[in-house]
């Protein structure tokens, strides 16, 4: 019962990991690259509608892959050794994600809420939320390599 | 830093350095944490 637990933990992490980096590489493989060659009249479409959608689905996949993911290592026994990097190999990438989801829900979840105008601010504050929400989303994309690295090498490879 | 953040080209190739970083790191580390039973058994297995 108890491997069936873990298992289920597992692949709860990795549903919840598919959902955030899906979408993370959807912002900055498509939309921010896409954004520049969307006409001005289409743009709101992008802004007050799939973006907030995305972005719901974005912070609360980077919560779920936390939360499954320090369970898992919980129960497999290894949180602690993953954590001090006694275990390198899962600990880099532990450090990695758990970095990523502080970005998505501290820093670029509130620079959004501004650039897409869901909160109040000046108009002068939206440029800058919308380029700090998108310095950070690359500083996501950049992690998210050596991390999904780290993640699949700790299960799947020896010698790393 | 921002320089290579704003190209997305950049952004991929500095993340398979910092794979590669990481690499380096990871053995560095287990090695350095071996006990000394474990670093013999494994330079018998080499």
């Amino acid at each position: 019962m108890e491997d069936f637990i873990v298992f289920l933990v597992r692949y709860l992490h990795v549903l919840c990991g598919v959902m955030w980096i899906g979408i993370l590489w959807y912002f900055n493989f498509v939309q921010i690259p896409s954004m520049a060659k969307i006409p001005a009249e289409q743009k709101p479409a992008i802004t007050k509608v799939i973006a907030p959608e995305a972005l719901f689905w974005f912070r609360w996949g980077a919560a779920g892959t936390v939360l499954f993911g320090l369970i898992l290592a919980y129960m497999n026994g290894y949180l602690h050794q993953a954590l001090t990097l006694q275990q390198p190999n899962i600990g880099f990438g532990m450090w990695m994600g758990l970095i990523m989801a502080f970005n998505v829900w501290f820093i670029i979840w509130p620079a959004q809420k501004i650039a897409l105008g869901i909160v109040e601010a000046d108009a002068d504050a939206k440029p800058a939320a919308g380029r700090r929400a998108m310095l950070f989303s690359r500083t996501n994309t950049l992690l998210s390599i050596p991390m999904l690295f780290s993640m699949i090498s700790a299960q799947n490879a020896t010698g790393f | 830093m921002s320089k290579i953040l704003v190209s997305l080209p950049k952004t991929i190739i500095a993340g398979i350095v910092l794979t590669i970083i990481m690499v380096f790191a990871t053995n560095y580390l287990e090695e350095s944490n071996k006990s000394d039973a474990e670093k013999l058994i494994s330079d018998i297995i080499k």
